[in-house]
């Protein structure tokens, strides 16, 4: 329809340039169509006025057709025209990129994706282009590759890298004459898209990039998993959470399992109701990380009988459970039973090491967990094993050796003021986490709102004392609350709410005050009396490298004495909160990648921060990356600091093969080792592919858009050999295409004449 | 004042205690000794963090031989005094927020027990427990709850207390406490444990009774070694502390009671 109204298709409108042939200046038209506009009105106001069918408003519309269809004269006897570059007969090369991935084969109805891009160019297509240009067929993976005849794809690659194989292509432009780009493709890029720079390169070079998009756009029966995210890291025999993304089409309500697996052994399974077509879906699923190794899990959902790619159903992922034993040191500043009940809950826990002063008299700690002269379960710290004798840490690096830190009942002024700003730069700088529990001399009361650590509470503390009391309460978790893995004593979310309802009543309470900007409130306190108005119970924050927490009650301890022996829910509630106080705490030295899991990729960054004894950042160190691969190929590599980043250190690596990989990461200054930690990735070849296989139609319309071309389906791609002989890439000529004939303004010049004739024939005034 | 009415006395306090469903409020039982009558103290409604639990418990019909019998108070002996005396050493010794006045509890298949984990029990030789009452206190105890016993002499007044024990932990052996353990140094070091005789002594000058010639310290162990049962046999660290304010009642026996019984209720809020 535009090309019968507009003489020619819209591509040469976008690549052209808009002119006038007639060579007499624009303003001399403007001066016409104003002098027409004045000679009309007059003429028609000479002739209609008096008559009493002709008001001022008719007058009006009559004057403004009129002086439309002078203006339409003037415009025809400008001579408007179209100048466009037209590619040269047979001096230029339009390259055809067609995907060669295995999501090519993807059947799609009657045909594959790849049999669909051969019908297209052996339809016709082909033999238009050859006939004016040269043309060169590429293959593209993650690379593009020339080929001489289709019958060399094979739709075999374990990878689509759309961006890189054009900019290979582009590349070629530099010194040959590429005139166009057709990219024959699903879309279906492992990288996530086409990076701004490869579209600015292509741009620069002009290249016109016209796409075709194959295969469907949406599945009819399909679930795929677009992520899966659980923590890198865990204590042993942590329970973590492994949150599923998935979306789906064709099963709307139906159930599916979500399994996780380690090897052949599932780990967890979960029932879910899959929500509407194409809505992204997210669900939880609990497990417990088992004893230290790396875990390679693979999570699933079990795929439907007639579901069209069952190889989206499946991702892996790597989870390093670290054989750490974190130790906790828990102040408290009166005997209670809070500190006897926290301290049974967590004893069975393998992974926590819970030290602890007590001030059982004015005059006098109790120490437990420490080390003590001939005592072999606890080893030195710092060279001494008087550990704490005379109380809580005045040495930066003796506090720093601990995770994790419990204040008790204990008030702030026990501590000197270098105490205080220790237990601050405990969180901030040193990452741990500080865990401050309800008492009679805690929080407000113990006059923590005034200390040096107050910037470390996750709730603005009252401005007044007397905020402990001994209230029967109970407690309700928060939308966070009913997410948290800290506060999940039941696997079935549904399950858990009704079972923190159930837990005996706490009895003491201490207003923590209001949550602080960025804090979460996990569980409120509703007490039995006062009219039930709800308080924060359990807050938590982070803050700098490291968390903090407010449990605020001393009372907890009665969800142990007040239910059946067997059950097990403050001590997996402690425990889960201690985990979480102490779980993310760094060492010396932390490696990471940004990418654990390399899918059908092999270049990974190594990146380590470092930090000195007393966790300020170490740019001065030497640290090296010791790589070993499964065949135990091991390989050194030397990283080096990171230019903006403070003791951060980072390398390039490119892994030889799919495989796990373990990197210990090793940090020195001169020959005093600083730290070391070890992480891992692994690179798994021919995944990649298997999802987003649906058409992305998006990316292909986007691209071309970006670069002056056109997406086409399939059934119209025999357009594109006439429409791409317009660009301004390789070897052009200008050329000039009238405008004045066309019909659209015929059109528009019978529909004014009609258009008046019209109003006049209603007026009555023919 | 001397309370001789049979009945005990709810004392105030219910519009708050009476909130906190499952815990009984505080109630005063008329003392049966006239020496261990006490009045309320004032601030006996201050909530606080501890207090001791004092068993109350049905006494059997048994007697000594010889006509003696220490246990015809049965679970009220040295009560309220005893209690009132030991709280007040624990506040001026300790950290402890202790309340001012005891609780007594019962093994009568309610929750309320629960709610004290620190359970005291006198005259246990006296004691007569039924298969449900063992089976609750076998649970409280599972569960993470201390009992203390004290003022039980003498061989046939042990026998009795272990026929109701052995109902509580039928195969727990009972043992006594080595000197290392924790429980005679949490606070103070008693390393030497000399006799604490009753009141008796003031008036007889006999420091044992029966045949209980020797102070005995042991206990029953929990699964991962921590004492559960308090077992002070041939003493009575009760009369000790309830007549440690009479001076013809020894000062050493006296401040020893409230040392062992300071590191008891530590031993117990640490362990």
């Amino acid at each position: 329809m535009f090309e019968f109204l507009f003489k020619y298709p819209l591509s040469i409108y976008r690549q052209g340039t808009f002119i006038f042939l007639a060579g007499w200046p624009l303003w001399l038209m403007g001066l016409g169509i104003l002098a027409a506009a004045g000679v009309l009105g007059f003429l028609i106001w000479r002739q209609t006025s008096g008559s009493a069918r002709m008001g001022v408003v008719r007058q009006g519309s009559v004057w403004i057709l009129q002086t439309a269809l002078a203006a339409l004269l003037f415009f025809l006897l400008w001579h408007p025209a179209l100048s466009v570059s037209a590619l040269k007969p047979q001096q230029n090369i339009v390259a055809v990129v067609i995907d060669d991935s295995t999501s090519m084969t993807t059947n799609d109805e009657n045909s594959t994706r790849k049999e669909a891009a051969e019908k297209v160019l052996n339809g016709g297509l082909l033999k238009a282009l050859q006939e004016k240009f040269q043309v060169r067929l590429y293959k593209m993976s993650d690379h593009a590759e020339r080929i001489d005849k289709l019958e060399q794809l094979t739709a075999g690659a374990t990878a689509t890298h759309i961006g890189e194989s054009l900019k290979q292509v582009a590349a070629d432009a530099s010194s040959l004459p590429i005139g166009a780009m057709i990219l024959l493709s699903d879309g279906a890029d492992n990288t996530g898209g086409v990076d701004l720079e490869t579209l600015s390169e292509i741009r620069r070079q002009r290249i016109p990039v016209h796409t075709i998009g194959l295969g469907r756009e949406t599945m009819s029966h399909d679930v795929e998993i677009s992520n899966v995210d659980v923590a890198a890291r865990a204590l042993p025999e942590s329970r973590l959470g492994a949150t599923v993304s998935f979306h789906q089409h064709g099963y709307t309500g139906q159930k599916a399992k979500i399994i996780l697996k380690e090897g052949s052994k599932v780990v967890a399974s979960q029932d879910v109701t899959l929500k509407a077509e194409g809505t992204e879906q997210v669900e939880t699923v609990l497990f417990n990380a088992g004893d230290a190794g790396v875990k390679t899990l693979e999570a699933a959902i079990e795929p439907f009988p007639n579901e069209e790619n069952a190889r989206n159903n499946r991702v892996t992922r790597l989870v390093n459970v670290d054989p750490r034993k974190p130790r906790i040191l828990y102040l408290e500043g009166e005997p209670r039973w809070e500190f006897k009940f926290l301290k049974r809950a967590v004893e069975d826990d393998k992974t926590l090491d819970v030290a602890s002063i007590l001030r059982t008299a004015p005059n006098k700690l109790y120490r437990q967990g420490v080390c003590r002269p001939g005592d072999t379960a606890h080893p030195q710290v710092n060279g001494k094993c008087n550990e704490m004798e005379d109380g809580f840490p005045s040495k930066i690096e003796d506090l720093f050796a601990f995770d994790g830190l419990i204040f008790g009942s204990v008030d702030a002024p026990y501590l000197t003021k270098n105490q205080q700003d220790m237990v601050k730069q405990f969180v901030d700088r040193r990452g741990g986490g500080v865990l401050f529990l309800g008492g009679k001399d805690s929080l407000s009361d113990g006059g923590w709102a005034k200390s040096a650590a107050a910037d470390i509470l996750p709730t603005t503390l009252p401005d007044r004392k007397n905020t402990y009391s001994f209230v029967g309460a109970d407690v309700e978790l928060t939308p966070a609350g009913q997410d948290s893995l800290i506060t999940r004593i039941e696997e079935d979310p549904a399950k858990n709410v009704e079972r923190w309802k159930k837990l005996p009543y706490i009895r003491t309470f201490q207003d923590p005050g209001d949550p602080k900007l960025g804090a979460v409130v996990l569980a409120n306190f509703v007490p039995h009396e006062g009219g039930g108005v709800k308080r924060p119970l359990l807050v938590t924050m982070n803050y700098g490298r490291g968390r903090s927490a407010i449990f605020a009650t001393g009372g907890s301890w009665r969800w142990q004495m007040l239910q059946p022996l067997a059950d097990m829910s403050h001590e997996m509630f402690y425990r889960q909160l201690l985990r979480w106080v102490v779980g993310d705490t760094p060492r010396h030295i932390t490696g990471s990648t940004p990418k654990s899991l390399l899918a059908d990729e092999s270049h990974v960054k190594l990146r380590a921060e470092v930090r000195d004894k007393t966790y300020l950042p170490a740019s001065d160190a030497i640290v090296e990356a010791h790589i070993t691969g499964e065949g135990a190929q091991q390989e050194t590599v030397n990283m080096v600091p990171e230019p903006l980043e403070q003791g951060v250190y980072g390398a390039d690596w490119t892994a030889p093969q799919a495989g796990s990989y373990i990197v210990e990461v090793v940090a020195k200054r001169g020959t005093e080792e600083i730290g070391r930690d070890t992480f891992t990735f692994r690179r798994e070849d021919g995944i990649a592919e298997n999802f987003h296989v649906e058409q992305n139609r998006e990316l292909l319309e986007k691209l071309s858009a970006e670069t002056g071309g056109s997406y086409y389906k399939p059934a119209d791609a025999q357009k594109l050999g006439k429409d791409i002989n317009y660009s301004q890439a390789g070897i052009t000529v200008r050329e000039t295409r009238d405008l004045w004939d066309m019909p659209a303004i015929f059109l528009l010049f019978l529909g004014i004449r009609a258009g008046e004739w019209l109003l006049r024939r209603r007026w009555g005034v023919i | 004042m001397r309370l001789r009415a049979a009945v005990f006395l709810i004392l105030g306090g219910l519009g708050t205690w009476g909130i906190l469903h499952a815990q009984k409020p505080f109630l005063s039982y008329e003392s049966t000794e006239e020496h261990a009558e006490a009045a309320l103290p004032p601030d006996w409604e201050r909530q606080a963090e501890w207090t001791r639990g004092r068993l109350k418990y049905t006494s059997s019909t048994w007697e000594h031989p010889n006509g003696q019998n220490t246990g015809r108070y049965g679970w009220r002996t040295d009560y309220p005094l005893g209690d009132r005396h030991t709280l007040q050493g624990l506040m001026r010794l300790t950290r402890v927020d202790a309340k001012s006045v005891e609780q007594v509890v019962e093994l009568d298949n309610s929750s309320d027990i629960y709610n004290w984990p620190f359970l005291y029990g006198v005259e246990v030789g006296h004691w007569s427990l039924n298969d449900e009452e063992a089976d609750q206190l076998r649970d409280y105890l599972l569960r993470g709850g201390f009992f203390m016993t004290d003022d039980f002499h003498g061989t046939q007044e042990w026998d009795v207390f272990m026929e109701g024990m052995r109902k509580v932990f039928p195969r727990r052996p009972v043992t006594d406490i080595d000197n290392k353990d924790e429980i005679f140094h949490v606070i103070y070091d008693i390393d030497q444990r000399s006799r604490i005789p009753g009141a008796q002594f003031i008036y007889s000058g006999i420091p044992w009774e029966f045949d209980g010639f020797e102070p005995k310290f042991r206990a029953i162990y929990d699964d991962k070694g921590r004492i559960m049962v308090g077992i002070c046999h041939n003493v009575d660290m009760g009369d000790a502390i309830e007549w440690s304010d009479d001076p013809r009642y020894p000062e050493n026996y006296a401040s020893l009671a409230y040392r062992v019984s300071a590191n008891y209720v530590m031993y117990d809020l640490t362990h």
